[in-house]
């Protein structure tokens, strides 16, 4: 009370300025609590969609990783010499470099995306030379691509 | 120019839509496709063309494309069951002799490399596949292409070249090359607005033809690639034509005759049009005029056109109406 007449005396326009203006001054506090809010809770949920959208990243490229790897060591066994094993070699140590050259820590590189689909196009075509389809392995059944 | 289509044949056979027709390289066998799921081989017996076999137990579901080897002893067929056959020519018959499987969905061209060792598959699943054929008739894949936002409608190989082009739902034509031991896109082409159904090269493969949703028909033009040029993805193909206003419809394909330089197209409207270039034309801008309608060339949709590369002026057609039409184009003097 003290405070609003002296202001009263002060400049006769700010007690009424207090009034006049309360909408505007309540709707800029909400909205300065609202966004710090929305601020936290959306940061928060990217955070939680990156995780997920990165784990699943991950998990992708780590399983073609282990497919690659598998296959190559099964196929060094066998007869190098044969132009056909040589040319799966080939193709494995290809997919191989690619998913070595991915940028997985870098979430925030533009070309992440593009790099992503030809390693999926070379999975595509390792599968196809070794006539087996990654959906036939049981262990990839639970992840869905 | 003016000239005039006469309808010479009507093959009938098929039970459903006809997709397409391709002549084999020789010119004697003309090879139809379509949603009864069977491939139809048609051969000429003295005036008369006849049907010389029916293959319908390679697919599923429909047969959507079908391409000659360029040796003309094989033809590969595309299906909307995910599966590339290709046939092998025997002594009386065509036999499947292997089955390339890999796409997820529907397949929706297939197209023969000029040398022969090669193959292309594009499919609804966006990608496009490149097999390598060994001694042992084996195919093996030896590229997955995904370049593309959208469904690949069709795909063709330059004629000389080891070039593939690709024509997609996404608007936009994209062209390949082998680029270090794999394959990669070197080059998109924008222009049209709308899906792009099909393409041709012409004989010197200097050009090439695609028509779309649209309404248009487009040139493309390979222009050397300028050294000089500021940043090193200069587009080497330009867009040095469009025809415009002729069709009222979708154009479902485009055939550039490499014996007499006419260029056909397949309409949704029923109708075959044919183009000439103009006498006038300049290098590097074409300009082409309409040299024949024929308005009701099927009672449906038109799908499908090739012209014979032996026989100048000799066409065939396919449409929903189930009918392929052989026809004989002609320039009036």
């Amino acid at each position: 009370m003290a405070d609003a007449t002296e202001s009263s005396q002060g400049a006769s326009g700010d007690l009424f300025d207090a009034i006049v203006m309360a909408d505007e001054r309540f709707r800029s506090d909400g909205f300065h609590e609202g966004w710090s809010f929305g601020e936290m809770q959306g940061l928060r949920e990217g955070k939680h969609l990156g995780a997920i959208e990165g784990a699943k990243l991950a998990s992708e490229v780590s399983y073609c990783h282990g497919f690659a790897a598998t296959w190559k060591a099964l196929l060094q066994m066998e007869n190098t010499e044969n132009p056909r094993t040589s040319r799966r070699l080939k193709v494995l140590d290809s997919l191989l470099l690619m998913i070595c050259n991915f940028p997985l820590h870098d979430a925030a590189n533009p070309l992440l995306q593009d790099h992503l689909e030809k390693i999926r196009g070379k999975f595509k075509q390792v599968c196809s030379l070794l006539g087996t389809q990654p959906s036939d392995d049981p262990a990839a059944s639970s992840i869905a691509f | 120019m003016s000239g005039s289509l006469e309808r010479l044949h009507t093959l009938s056979g098929h039970t459903d839509r006809v997709w397409c027709v391709c002549w084999s390289p020789n010119g004697t066998l003309l090879a139809s496709c379509g949603g009864d799921k069977a491939i139809r081989i048609w051969g000429q017996e003295g005036p008369n063309w006849v049907c010389k076999s029916v293959l319908a137990d390679g697919h599923q579901r429909t047969v959507r494309k079908v391409s000659w080897s360029p040796c003309g002893n094989y033809f590969a067929s595309a299906s909307f069951d995910a599966t590339t056959c290709i046939w092998k020519k025997t002594h009386q018959d065509f036999e499947c002799t292997a089955t390339l499987e890999g796409h997820e969905n529907e397949i929706k061209a297939v197209a023969w490399a000029p040398s022969g060792n090669l193959l292309a598959t594009c499919s609804r699943d966006k990608s496009v596949w490149i097999w390598e054929v060994d001694e042992e008739e084996e195919y093996e894949c030896a590229s997955v292409l995904s370049s593309h936002t959208q469904d690949v409608k069709h795909i063709i190989w330059h004629p000389h070249k080891e070039v593939l082009v690709s024509a997609s739902y996404d608007n936009s034509i994209k062209l390949y090359h082998e680029d270090d031991d794999d394959w990669a896109c070197f080059d998109t082409l924008n222009g049209h607005d709308s899906t792009v159904w099909s393409l041709s090269f012409d004989g010197a493969g200097q050009r090439f033809a695609s028509c779309s949703d649209d309404r248009t028909v487009r040139i493309w033009q390979e222009f050397p690639q300028d050294d000089d040029a500021p940043t090193k993805s200069a587009p080497r193909w330009k867009c040095v034509c469009t025809l415009s206003g002729y069709h009222t419809r979708v154009i479902y394909d485009v055939s550039w005759c490499p014996l007499t330089g006419a260029l056909a197209t397949a309409c949704g409207d029923d109708a075959i049009r044919v183009f000439e270039e103009d006498l006038d034309s300049k290098p590097d801008s074409s300009s082409f005029s309409l040299s024949v309608v024929e308005s009701r060339a099927h009672t449906q949709d038109v799908n499908s056109v090739a012209w014979n590369s032996k026989r100048p002026g000799l066409l065939a057609s396919a449409g929903d109406d189930g009918d392929v039409v052989l026809w004989q184009y002609t320039r009036n003097l």
